[in-house]
């Protein structure tokens, strides 16, 4: 009994020294400011984790990729944060991060409560917004009239959840869902007849799921609409014409589409398409 | 839904990914819900006492604790974690793991203590009285007659402290803390299988508090034999 008890503790403070020693080696020893991002690195393939990768090299993406390029022309040591979505604004409203990088829209709500960037191109992956449905049932759907009565699944604060409201017939109910990924189960099971996703998500979700395609609707997107932002603490306003400057360079040497098709690549849309249509089934 | 196709699915993401389920996803959530219930039950017992004790003032603040954080979800309380504790204290330099650790242990701390405050009253206040009067003083009686009893009430609900932990760690992935859940969303994130994943990580989930719950009862078993 006794002695049971001693292993167990002596497991707990061997496994909080464990943990202890894990934190010590992560302070900085070099002097160089740290420019803190967060991201929700769950959105293949503006970011998403390499899991054979450790620490703060295991994040990639589009997104991860502007980030380090901002962190170097600021001179600045990157530190991605990783989070869920909406806790990244809460993270730069909290001034805990100072730039929220992820895939975020230009709304008129965000607009009220942060500092928006100027805008960058994500290949076309917000240029165009989809809704995808069981792939048996793609061909019915057209127009937005075609969802009249229909559930449709968007991620909550985000672009397609407006996009909704504003393009969907009004007995549409727009079901909201924490994350993409909620929504795509809800409408494996049949939850909901359909998810509102920008087109390169769109794109990644199919590659895996056969039994879900792209519908023939494509939102009407306003061009304000169409990029992405880099969000802002509204006290940030020094680094905010900092950070323009340097997007308006990247769009002058035309950085995006590179690095849009290299984290395509990376997330393996493609090649993981041309595997989809193998007569086989087997992917890999 | 084709159920080959799934399974097919199912397999593919477990042989890619079965070291970020198997290895980090659950050396994190154990290591997490080991230091919370470690710590958890240190601070509990503290307040375990300071609640039983003869102070009104701290009573009334422990009250307050207890109820609090046992009135609030705990997703609140890990936001509260990573967001104001850094902000509050930020000469600490928490790192994402240890602030979402303190959260828990928070949380936790909470519950052991009603754990430990009903342990203890649960032993018949006659075994006290007997011993005062064979001259024990009152320290001595609580160590010595009444809280060896009292552990046979804790040690078990102790542990299943440490399963509800282990279940309550995967609020730590709203952060990225690097637990089981954060292996599904890191994982599903790329690979856009959120079904599969969430069977995957279900069923590791499901291993471990069935081990522990074992262990747990045979704890229990053993302890009414004493």
């Amino acid at each position: 009994m006794k002695k049971m008890m001693v292993i167990a503790l002596a497991l707990c403070m061997v496994l909080s020294i464990v943990a202890c020693a894990k934190q010590a080696d992560k302070t900085n020893d070099d002097e160089q400011p740290v420019l803190k991002v967060a991201l929700s690195p769950d959105f293949s393939p503006m970011e998403f984790v390499d899991t054979s990768k450790e620490g703060q090299e295991q994040f990639v993406g589009f997104d991860v990729t502007l980030a380090k390029h901002i962190a170097e022309k600021l001179n600045m040591k990157l530190e991605i944060e990783p989070m869920s979505f909406d806790a990244c604004q809460v993270a730069v409203q909290m001034g805990t991060v100072d730039l929220g990088i992820s895939g975020f829209s230009w709304t008129k709500d965000r607009a009220e409560n942060y500092l928006i960037s100027d805008y960058y191109i994500a290949g076309d992956n917000e240029t165009e917004q989809v809704i995808i449905v069981p792939a048996d049932k793609a061909g019915q759907y057209s127009k937005a009239e075609d969802f009249a009565g229909l559930k449709i699944g968007a991620q909550a604060a985000s672009l397609q959840e407006m996009l909704c409201n504003e393009a969907l017939p009004d007995d549409t109910s727009i079901e909201l869902f924490k994350d993409i990924n909620v929504a795509v189960v809800a409408l494996q099971t049949g939850k909901v007849d359909g998810v509102a996703v920008a087109d390169g998500n769109a794109d990644a979700i199919i590659a895996n799921n056969q039994d879900i395609a792209k519908s023939g609707f494509q939102f009407d997107v306003d061009p304000k609409y169409e990029n992405n932002v880099i969000l802002l603490n509204q006290k940030d306003e020094e680094l905010l014409k900092k950070v323009n400057e340097i997007l308006a360079d990247c769009m002058a040497n035309d950085l995006y589409s590179g690095w849009y098709e290299e984290a395509k690549a990376l997330a393996g849309i493609d090649t993981a398409k041309e595997i989809s249509y193998g007569d086989d089934g087997k992917a890999e | 839904m084709d159920f080959i196709d799934f399974f097919e699915k199912f397999i593919k993401v477990l042989v890619r990914y079965w070291d970020v389920f198997l290895i980090k996803g659950v050396s994190v959530t154990l290591s997490l819900s080991a230091i919370t219930v470690f710590f958890g039950t240190i601070f509990g017992t503290l307040l375990a006492f300071g609640k039983m004790g003869r102070s009104r003032l701290l009573r009334w603040i422990i009250t307050a604790f207890v109820e609090i954080i046992r009135g609030t979800p705990s997703l609140l309380q890990i936001y509260v974690g990573y967001f104001i504790v850094p902000l509050a204290l930020p000469f600490l330099g928490l790192s994402t793991y240890a602030s979402v650790a303190v959260a828990l242990i928070i949380n936790s701390s909470a519950y052991v203590s009603e754990v430990i405050r009903s342990g203890i009253q649960a032993v018949d206040k006659g075994q006290t009285e007997a011993a005062r009067s064979l001259g024990l003083t009152q320290a001595q009686a609580m160590i010595k007659v009444v809280l060896p009893q009292a552990v046979k009430n804790i040690l078990p609900a102790l542990g299943n402290e440490f399963i509800t932990i282990i279940k309550e760690t995967s609020l730590a992935s709203t952060f990225f803390a690097g637990d089981l859940m954060t292996s599904y969303l890191t994982v599903n994130g790329k690979e856009f299988l959120p079904l599969q994943c969430l069977l995957i990580v279900g069923i590791i989930y499901f291993i471990l508090t069935f081990i522990l719950g074992r262990g747990v009862h045979a704890l229990e078993r053993r302890l009414s034999h004493d």
